[in-house]
C-alpha cells in the first residue's frame, strides 16, 4: 500500500435500513472508499456503547452507527434508543480524547444508497485530515 | 437452547468463496482469499467455486461437512437476503444445525463497489472473512420456537373493513370477536350519504346494512359494541385480550317506540349527522342501526330518570355498570378507521357562518334519510351558488394541514356535485381546487363534471372566504388565468381529508404496532407485506393505514382476513429463534428492560425470596436487541447476536 494514511472505520448497521442501503449501493455499483468494515445487527438499538469503545480501543480510526430514520424503525422505536444512548456516548468519547468526527450516528434508509456513499466518503476524508487516532493505552504496535 | 460453546478445539470451520461468475472473481483475487482463509484459527478447509449457490456448489459444502466433520460454515458470496435459506437447507441435509452458518457479502460489500481497486477490494474481503470466522466460532445451534395457535380471531372496529374481515374469517370457519367502540356497527360508511358506486347510486347505509345483516346471521361472529380493547397480552397465535364493555343503559327489551326520546330534556349535536341536527341524550344512532336499540350517551345524560318512567317495556337501567370480557385469540385484525379533518374555527370561514359546511355535512343534507330528507336547505333556503374548496386539511394548504393527499375526497366531491346538479339543474357549482386527483374508473366523474358545466377554478395560494352578514364570498387567485376572482357563494363546502384517529398513539402502544410519519399505522412492507403490521399476528385494514375509499377498505378487510386465516389454520407456528433471553442468575430486577422493550415482551417475575427478575416472552420478542444494550447487569443476550458473537467481529477487524 502507498504511504498515505488509510483509516479503518467500523460500521454497525441495522439489518432493515442501512444494511439494505449498503446492498443497494452494491447492486447499483456505486463506488466509495474501501475503508469501512461493517457489522450487521438486527436493530441499531442493539448497539451497546461498549461496541464503539471496543472498536476505538482496538484500532478503529472512526466508528459509524447507522439505522433507520426516526419513525421508520422496524422495531417501532429501537433507533430512538440508539439516539439517546449515542448522545451520551459522544460526550464520553470526547472526554476520552476522541475527536469529534471520528464517531458518527446516521439514519440511512434502505433506499438511500447515495447517502451511504456520501456519509462514508465524507467520514473517510474527515478522518484522513485528523490522522490516525492516538489513544492512551490502546496497545498499538 | 444450547449451552456455552464447547472448547474451541472442537470448532471445525469450512470457508467457501464464491466467484459469482466474474462478479466477484473479476475483481477480487479469489485464490489469495482461499489461501488466506486457511491460515485463520479453526479453519479446516477453504475452497472456491464458480457459483456456490448452484447444486454442485451446495453439494461441495455437504460433502465437506461429512468428510472433514465441519461444524461451522462461512460462505463468502452475496448477502443473507437471497441465499441464506438456500444454504440453511443445504447444511441441514448434511446434518448440520442451520444456524451455524454465516453468509458474507463480498460481492455487494466489496467487488461491486471497489472494482477500481482490486488490491484493496481483496484486502477488504480478507477482513470480512476474518470477521465472519470470528463470529461463527461462537455461534450456537438453535431451534425454531414453536407456539400453539388459538383458532379464534379478534377484529377491532366495526366499519366496512372490520365487518368484511369478520365475515370472511367466520366463513372460513373461525370464531370471530368483533369489538366496536361506538354504540353501533357501520363506522364512517353508515354516516355517508350517497356513494358513487360504479354509477349506481347506493347509500353508505345500504352497504352497511347488507354487511351487518350477514354478520348478524352468522353464528360464528360475536359482536361487542360500545366496547374497547383495554389490555393485550400474549403474542402471535395466542393473544390474551381484555375488552371493556361500557354500559348502554338500554337492554334488549327495547322495542324502539321512541317515548324515551320524547321526554329526554337534553339536546346535543348529533354526531351521526355531523352536527347538522340535534339529538337527545337517549337516542337511536340512526334508523337500521345495529344493535337495534336505543342507547344513552353518559357524557350528556343528566340521569334525571324521565326516560325510565315512560319506558313501557322496562328496558332502561340507569345503574348498569361496565363489564370486562376476556378473550383468547390467535390473530388480530385492526380496523381503527380514521377521523375527519376538523377545520379550525375561521379556517375558510368554518364555524363563523352557517353558509360554510363540510362535504360530510352536505352529504347528510342530500341523503334521503338525512335530517332534511334529501333537500338541501341551508338556513331554510336553497342555495344557488355553491363553491367547493378542495384539499382542506390536506397537501399542506394551511399551516396545520396534513402534508399528504387524502386520495378519496376529489371523487367524493365530484360525485356530490353531479348529485347536486341532477337535483338542482340551475345551481351554479364551482370547484375551487389546488389539484384534481381522480383515478381509475372515477376519472369519468371529472369529464361528467365538465359536461355538466361545473366550473373549475385552480389555486396555488389558498382562497379567502369572507363573511359579510348573510353574504359569503370566496376570493381566489386563479392560477391558470392569472386573475383574481371573487365568487359570491350561498354555500361553501369544505372538502376535508382524513386524519389518523385521535387515540392512535394510545392504541398503537396498547397493541405494539408501529406507525409512519403521517400518524397512520404502518404496514410491514408496502408491497411485500401489505396489511401485516410490524408485530406478528396483528393485521391492519381499512383507513387505519391511510386514506382509502369504501371499496378499498373492503378489499383491505378481505386481504387482512386471508392473511389472518393463514395463521389461524395452523395448529402451531414456528418463529425464528434470534430472540433475547434473560439470565435470571445475573438479573438484578431493575426493570429497565421492561420499559425499553418496544413490544411489551418483558415482564417482571418474583423469585421465591421475594426479589424480582425479568423474563422475556419468546413469542413476543421480535429480536431487536435494544434491551441488551440497556441492561446494566449484562444479564440479557440475543441468540445469534450475543456480545461474544459481535465483539470478536470488532476485534477481528484489527486482527485481534
Amino acid at each position: 500500500m502507498s504511504g498515505e494514511f488509510e483509516p479503518k472505520i467500523v460500521v454497525i448497521a441495522c439489518h432493515w435500513c442501512t444494511y439494505q442501503a449498503i446492498n443497494l449501493a452494491g447492486t447499483s455499483r456505486m463506488k466509495y472508499p474501501p475503508n469501512v468494515r461493517t457489522i450487521r445487527v438486527m436493530c441499531s438499538g442493539r448497539t451497546d456503547p461498549q461496541f464503539v469503545i471496543e472498536a476505538f480501543r482496538n484500532g478503529a480510526d472512526g466508528v459509524l452507527v447507522a439505522g433507520c430514520h426516526p419513525g421508520d424503525c422496524h422495531y417501532v422505536n429501537g433507533n430512538m434508543k440508539t439516539m439517546r444512548r449515542t448522545v451520551l456516548l459522544e460526550k464520553m468519547l470526547e472526554q476520552m480524547g476522541i475527536e469529534k468526527g471520528r464517531f458518527r450516528r446516521e439514519w440511512i434508509s434502505a433506499a438511500e444508497a447515495k447517502k451511504w456513499v456520501d456519509v462514508v466518503t465524507e467520514m473517510v476524508d474527515q478522518i484522513k485530515k485528523l490522522g490516525p487516532l492516538k489513544l492512551a493505552g490502546r496497545g498499538d504496535e | 437452547m444450547s449451552e456455552e460453546v464447547r472448547g474451541s478445539e472442537d470448532i471445525r470451520i469450512g470457508v467457501y468463496v464464491c466467484h459469482c461468475g466474474l462478479n466477484i472473481a473479476g475483481v477480487i483475487n479469489v485464490k489469495e482469499l482461499v489461501e488466506y482463509a486457511k491460515t485463520l484459527p479453526n479453519v479446516v478447509v477453504a475452497k472456491e467455486y464458480i457459483f456456490m449457490c448452484s447444486s454442485p456448489g451446495q453439494n461441495l459444502i455437504k460433502e465437506d461437512i461429512e468428510q472433514y466433520k465441519l461444524n461451522r460454515i462461512v460462505i463468502a458470496a452475496c448477502g443473507p437476503e437471497m441465499h441464506e435459506p438456500t444454504f440453511r437447507a443445504a447444511v441441514s441435509e448434511a446434518g448440520l444445525n442451520p444456524f451455524l452458518i454465516d453468509l458474507i457479502a463480498i460481492r455487494e460489500g466489496s467487488s461491486w463497489v471497489h472494482y477500481d481497486d482490486p488490491k484493496r477490494a481483496t484486502e477488504k474481503a480478507k477482513d470480512m472473512i476474518r470477521m465472519s470466522v470470528a463470529r461463527v466460532r461462537n455461534l450456537e445451534p438453535l431451534e425454531k420456537i414453536k407456539g400453539e395457535v388459538k383458532h379464534e380471531a379478534l377484529v377491532v372496529g366495526g366499519g366496512v373493513a372490520g365487518l368484511t374481515a369478520a365475515l370472511d374469517l367466520a366463513n372460513r370457519g373461525f370464531d370471530v370477536h368483533l369489538v366496536e367502540k361506538r354504540p353501533t356497527l357501520g363506522g364512517h360508511t353508515a354516516m355517508m350519504g350517497v356513494l358513487n358506486w360504479e354509477g349506481r347510486r347506493l347509500s353508505g347505509r345500504e352497504i352497511v346494512r347488507t354487511l351487518i345483516k350477514m354478520v348478524k346471521d352468522n353464528p360464528k361472529i360475536k359482536v361487542y359494541t360500545n366496547s374497547e380493547v383495554v389490555k393485550v397480552d400474549g403474542s402471535i397465535g395466542n393473544f390474551k385480550i381484555t375488552v371493556m364493555r361500557k354500559p348502554r343503559y338500554v337492554n334488549e327489551r327495547c322495542n324502539l317506540c321512541g317515548k324515551c326520546e320524547e321526554v329526554c330534556p337534553v339536546s346535543v349535536p348529533d354526531e351521526y349527522e355531523y352536527g347538522i341536527k340535534k339529538r337527545k341524550a337517549i337516542y337511536l344512532p340512526y334508523s337500521g342501526a345495529y344493535p337495534e336499540r336505543y342507547v344513552i350517551d353518559p357524557n350528556s345524560c343528566t340521569f334525571c330518570g324521565k326516560c325510565v318512567e315512560v319506558c313501557p317495556v322496562n328496558a332502561i337501567d340507569l345503574n348498569e355498570k361496565e363489564g370486562e370480557i376476556s378473550l383468547n385469540v390467535g390473530a388480530i385484525v385492526m380496523t381503527l378507521g380514521h377521523d375527519e379533518y376538523e377545520p379550525a374555527i375561521g379556517e375558510y370561514g368554518y364555524g363563523l357562518s352557517k353558509n360554510v359546511i363540510t362535504l360530510s355535512q352536505l352529504k347528510r343534507y342530500l341523503s334521503d334519510d338525512g335530517p332534511t330528507k334529501g333537500e338541501l336547505l341551508v338556513n331554510g333556503t336553497k342555495p344557488k351558488n355553491i363553491v367547493f374548496i378542495s384539499c382542506v386539511g390536506s397537501l399542506g394548504t394551511t399551516p396545520h394541514a396534513n402534508q399528504y393527499c387524502s386520495r378519496t375526497c376529489c371523487m367524493a366531491a365530484l360525485s356530490e356535485m353531479l348529485h347536486l346538479k341532477s337535483k338542482y339543474p340551475d345551481a351554479n357549482i364551482f370547484y375551487v381546487h389546488k389539484d384534481i386527483r381522480v383515478y381509475g374508473k372515477d376519472e369519468k366523474l371529472y369529464w361528467e363534471a365538465i359536461d355538466n358545466l361545473i366550473k373549475f377554478v385552480r389555486f396555488d395560494e389558498p382562497p379567502k372566504v369572507s363573511i359579510d352578514g348573510n353574504k359569503t364570498f370566496v376570493d381566489v387567485y386563479e392560477s391558470t388565468l392569472q386573475e383574481r376572482i371573487l365568487i359570491p357563494a350561498d354555500l361553501v363546502v369544505l372538502v376535508t381529508g382524513m386524519t389518523p384517529i385521535k387515540e392512535v398513539d394510545a392504541v398503537r402502544s396498547l397493541f405494539k404496532v408501529g406507525c409512519g410519519g403521517d400518524g397512520f399505522l404502518k404496514e410491514l412492507h408496502l408491497k411485500l407485506n401489505p396489511v401485516e403490521s410490524l408485530t406478528g399476528g396483528i393485521f391492519l385494514a381499512g383507513t387505519a393505514t391511510g386514506p382509502k375509499s369504501v371499496a378499498e377498505s373492503i378489499i383491505a378487510g378481505s386481504a387482512a382476513a386471508v392473511k389472518a386465516s393463514i395463521l389461524l389454520a395452523k395448529d402451531h407456528i414456528e418463529v425464528e429463534p434470534l430472540i433475547a433471553e434473560v439470565d435470571e442468575s445475573k438479573c438484578s430486577g431493575c426493570g429497565i428492560c421492561v420499559s425499553i422493550c418496544p413490544f411489551n415482551a418483558i415482564s417482571m417475575q418474583k423469585r421465591e425470596d421475594g426479589t424480582r427478575y425479568s423474563k422475556i416472552d419468546p413469542l413476543l420478542c421480535e429480536g431487536c436487541g435494544t434491551c441488551i444494550a440497556a441492561c446494566p447487569s449484562a444479564a440479557i443476550q440475543q441468540y445469534g447476536y450475543k456480545d461474544k458473537q459481535i465483539i470478536p467481529q470488532i476485534l477481528a477487524v484489527f486482527g485481534r
